[in-house]
């Protein structure tokens, strides 16, 4: 970007500060009307969207891709060799899924996603971030303590367990296998996938064994 | 640019709110706002990467203190005014003073589903083979750029290893209109000890995916 385009955008931030409305509420109302007279947006289709990543689109497909792949070897293989090609099998191909990586958590290793620069989240298997992914606590925290940041969530990563942190610098997306937990040997697919949190996806959570007693 | 989105290894932003409400949007006009930047018709080319760098201009203080969606809502008025799409009064009384011409009709509900599944990709043809290979020792640039760049401050001038190459991908430095040139693009491992002091003695890593101009061999 050319150094006057960048000067015309942070003069454009410096007016819209003084100008919009002072509450997000009425700043977003004002946003939805002036589209709307421009032609440039239907609000049924607003609520459309909004339905689809409450009640379709979220952790839950994250968590039937682990089951799949705990259960199914040659999924699992297929997996990790190419993620998106693996989401597509389970037709959840979508948005940020593109170029999706699937990183394995093992006894000796564990994953840890973040995106330090803005937000990026494959939100084709895990849906709308929670906030504190895209808080500068978390951003700040995950490359530099990403012991210290699980240890906040509730476990404790061992001393002689690796861990990876996976920082989405560019169009890459990162998904966290978690390791099937023992005493889940006969459990079939859909109960497999009843264990699976959104923070195990996210690598926040290692141990997924705490609910095999209750699940 | 050297801005405060660049957070990685900053230090006293506090704990993480580690019991927030699994509920997606916490409030109606966060789902609102996520509804609409879904939905509205881009007046003109709003690359990912123009976006995130609008993002980026953001007053620090402002950067840090507002909700996450108000960030949107705030780069999208900032894009759409760039645009001359609207203006500043039109934004702030939601009331348009000016039609805009000639364009198509607006996304509607039945489109949703099929768009749901859309997925781009950011990785080019190209006869350019990389230059890097898996194994190979490599050194981060040691300067930013002053506009888009996506080589986090904590990760410039620090030796790493070429994990892997990830494809030919579009580079963010040169994409505000969108079909920027593309350069090969790695993933680089980098040992923590060798980013962070209070990692000595540790066997963990920080991986990063970085182009090409990126890099040098180490």
């Amino acid at each position: 970007m050319s150094e006057d385009h960048s000067a015309r955008i942070g003069a454009i931030h410096r007016e819209l500060h003084s100008h919009l409305p002072s509450a997000p509420e009425l700043r977003v109302k004002a946003l939805e009307s002036l589209l709307v007279e421009k032609g440039l947006l239907d609000p049924n289709t607003v609520d459309a969207w909004i339905a689809v990543y409450t009640e379709q689109i979220g952790p839950k497909r994250g968590a039937d891709v682990v089951a799949r792949a705990w259960t199914d070897p040659a999924f699992r293989n297929r997996l990790l060799a190419d993620g998106t090609a693996g989401i597509i099998e389970l037709g959840f191909e979508g948005w940020a899924g593109g170029h999706l990586r699937v990183v394995p958590n093992t006894p000796a290793v564990h994953n840890l996603v973040v995106c330090t620069l803005c937000s990026c989240y494959p939100h084709a298997v895990l849906g709308i971030p929670p906030n504190w992914y895209k808080t500068a606590a978390y951003r700040s925290r995950a490359v530099r303590d990403p012991r210290g940041v699980i240890a906040e969530f509730g476990d404790a990563i061992p001393d002689n367990v690796e861990v990876r942190v996976w920082d989405s610098t560019a169009e890459v997306r990162y998904l966290v296998l978690p390791e099937r937990p023992s005493g889940t040997e006969d459990w079939d697919v859909a109960r497999l996938a009843g264990l699976v949190t959104r923070n195990s996806l996210i690598g926040t959570e290692r141990d997924l064994g705490r609910l095999v007693g209750t699940g | 640019m050297d801005g405060i989105h660049d957070l990685g290894g900053r230090q006293g932003y506090g704990p993480i709110d580690v019991n927030e409400p699994p509920e997606p949007f916490h409030a109606p006009w966060e789902a609102r706002l996520f509804g609409i930047t879904r939905a509205f018709t881009r007046p003109a080319i709003f690359s990912i990467d123009l976006f995130r760098y609008v993002r980026e201009c953001i007053d620090p203080a402002e950067y840090l203190s507002r909700d996450y969606y108000d960030q949107w809502l705030l780069a999208y008025a900032v894009l759409m005014v760039d645009a001359e799409a609207v203006t500043v009064e039109e934004l702030a009384t939601g009331k348009a003073a000016k039609a805009i011409q000639n364009i198509s009709p607006p996304m509607t509900p039945a489109n949703v589903a099929t768009l749901t599944k859309a997925m781009s990709r950011f990785d080019r043809d190209s006869d350019t083979g990389p230059a890097f290979a898996p194994g190979d020792q490599v050194k981060t640039i040691s300067f930013g750029s002053c506009g888009h760049t996506r080589l986090p401050q904590y990760a410039r001038g620090r030796e790493g290893q070429i994990e892997s190459f990830r494809g030919v991908h579009i580079l963010p430095d040169t994409n505000m209109a969108g079909d920027g040139p593309a350069q090969p693009l790695y993933t680089v491992s980098f040992l923590a000890a060798d980013l962070w002091p209070e990692a000595a003695g540790r066997k963990d890593h920080v991986y990063l995916d970085l182009w090409e101009s990126y890099l040098e061999h180490a």
